[in-house]
């Protein structure tokens, strides 16, 4: 009995560490797209709505247009613009057009229960504040979190002298 | 009304019924905390979400056995002449019920996520003012659901068979095997790290499909209680010995020329009643009387043994 338990325990919990070892990078994004876009592109939807988003005739401007442009420039990566309207946006995040959504989405946007990702609030305010990316793309959203979660400690540091 | 005797343990048995009632307790809190934990790191994955089902619904045995068992030592009365031993068996057909329904449920449910390839999102969390990424945070709610539960399991299952006590039984038996779908959870989430989408969903599939298991086969156990299935042992659903001794004793009396009994359990306690062809009428009385005492004297689960003289019995039913 207890050496039938143990050999199924080993059975589980060998392949357990196994797996592990065998991610260096942990978590893993399902369609790699961190390793896409550190050094390369980062492809990038967003949608008129001040202050967070401000459409301009070049780049747009605003809160979440500054992070982005930070948390690219941390992954050397270059940022490609795409203006479209929200409803646009998250139909190209579905079909895996963009990397990152910033349109001033708050955390109760409907479009969560879609085939989307939503990162953890970045700034808490009257409303949570949150950015979208493509479902499951763990380590990308991972490493922008980390970002976002630094970029806000900074600037209430900052706030607070 | 002739009424059943009170039922009470034997003595050399209450301290383990105390204890029994201990480890339900403790196994309430215990999955509180573990339903609370896994509630807190359930993020996205589906996985995350039929563990906390699972360990809600682990909450119902103990709960069951706690209200049972201060209702069915209740001594019986006017209004209920078989005293209260059946409410076990009906607090656990509810739970049964729900134990089965829930998992067919979670089946669709995560087969649904699993053809829709649902990618689990999960971001990170700020646990201390350390941000880590939540998938740690669910890997420690699972081993906190998993491990404690294996222990409680264990420690359960001896006092179930001298309790003579199969609600304890199944109860025990379910949280001994939680560490199949504790591993099974576990890989799920070490597999979204591993940037494998379809694991979360698959990892969900396969608990569901335990709790399926555990609902049938808690479902099962209870209709056929209520169904009054002749005694059977706590554990390996077997035929009791005692039913041979039973007849035995009403062979080995020589008033008794031919002889038919029948069984049932009612909660811990059997119940039952003998047909027999006395060879001679005389000092009758006497003779029920004392085989009746030497029958409720094999064992105190054998709670009232009612032995009817008839004239002959029908052609197939003679001698068990």
């Amino acid at each position: 009995m207890i050496d039938s338990v143990r050999s199924l325990f080993t059975l589980f919990f060998f392949p357990f560490v196994l797996l592990l070892s065998a991610c260096s990078e942990y978590p893993k994004d399902p369609e790699r797209t961190l390793q896409k876009v550190e050094n390369g592109i980062l492809q990038v939807g967003y949608s008129d709505n001040p202050p967070w988003v401000i459409k301009t005739d070049q780049d747009p401007i605003g809160i979440e247009p500054e992070l982005v442009k930070g948390f690219a420039k941390s992954l050397h990566a270059t940022v490609r613009w795409h203006n479209d309207t929200e409803q646009g946006l998250f139909e190209g995040l579905k079909r895996k057009q963009y990397a990152l959504v910033v349109a001033g989405i708050t955390d109760d946007t409907p479009w969560k229960q879609e085939k989307i990702g939503l990162t953890r609030p970045y700034r808490e305010g009257h409303k949570k504040h949150v950015m979208a990316i493509m479902q499951g793309e763990n380590a990308f959203l991972v490493r922008l979190e980390n970002y976002l979660y630094q970029q806000n400690k900074a600037a209430t540091q900052h706030r607070q002298p | 009304m002739k009424t059943l005797k009170q039922f009470e343990f034997p003595p050399e048995l209450v301290p383990d019924f105390e204890k029994a009632k201990r480890l339900e307790w403790f196994t309430i809190a215990y999955f509180l905390s573990s339903a609370l934990f896994i509630f807190l790191a359930m993020g996205n994955s589906q996985t995350m979400k039929t563990a906390w089902y699972d360990d809600v619904l682990s909450l119902t045995p103990p709960i069951a056995f706690q209200v049972a068992s201060r209702v069915f030592l209740k001594s019986p009365n006017k209004e209920f002449p078989y005293g209260y031993h059946r409410v076990v068996n009906i607090a656990y057909l509810c739970s049964a019920l729900a134990l089965f329904a829930l998992g067919v449920f979670l089946v669709i449910d995560s087969s649904i996520s699993l053809v829709k390839t649902e990618h689990p999102t999960i971001g990170t969390v700020v646990v201390f003012g350390q941000q880590i990424w939540l998938g740690y945070v669910m890997l420690a709610a699972l081993l906190w659901s998993t491990v404690p539960s294996v222990i409680l399991g264990r420690k359960k299952l001896p006092l179930s068979k001298k309790l003579h006590e199969k609600n304890l039984y199944t109860d025990a038996d379910m949280n001994k095997a939680d560490w199949m779908s504790g591993a099974a959870a576990m890989l799920g989430v070490v597999g979204i790290g591993c940037g494998w989408w379809w694991a979360d969903s698959a990892a969900a599939l396969l608990i569901a499909v335990d709790i399926v298991h555990d609902g049938f086969t808690t479902l099962k156990q209870a209709v056929f209680d209520l169904m009054d299935q002749i005694p059977k042992t706590v554990s390996k659903e077997q035929p009791d010995p005692l039913l041979e001794q039973v007849r035995q004793t009403l062979a080995g009396q020589s008033w008794i020329k031919d002889f038919s009994f029948r069984m049932r359990e009612n909660g811990h306690i059997y119940l039952g009643e003998g047909f027999v062809v006395p060879t001679q009428e005389e000092n009758l009385i006497q003779h029920i009387a004392s085989t009746v005492q030497t029958i409720e004297n094999l064992d105190w689960r054998i709670h009232e043994f009612i032995i009817t003289p008839v004239p002959e019995l029908p052609q197939e039913e003679s001698a068990y």
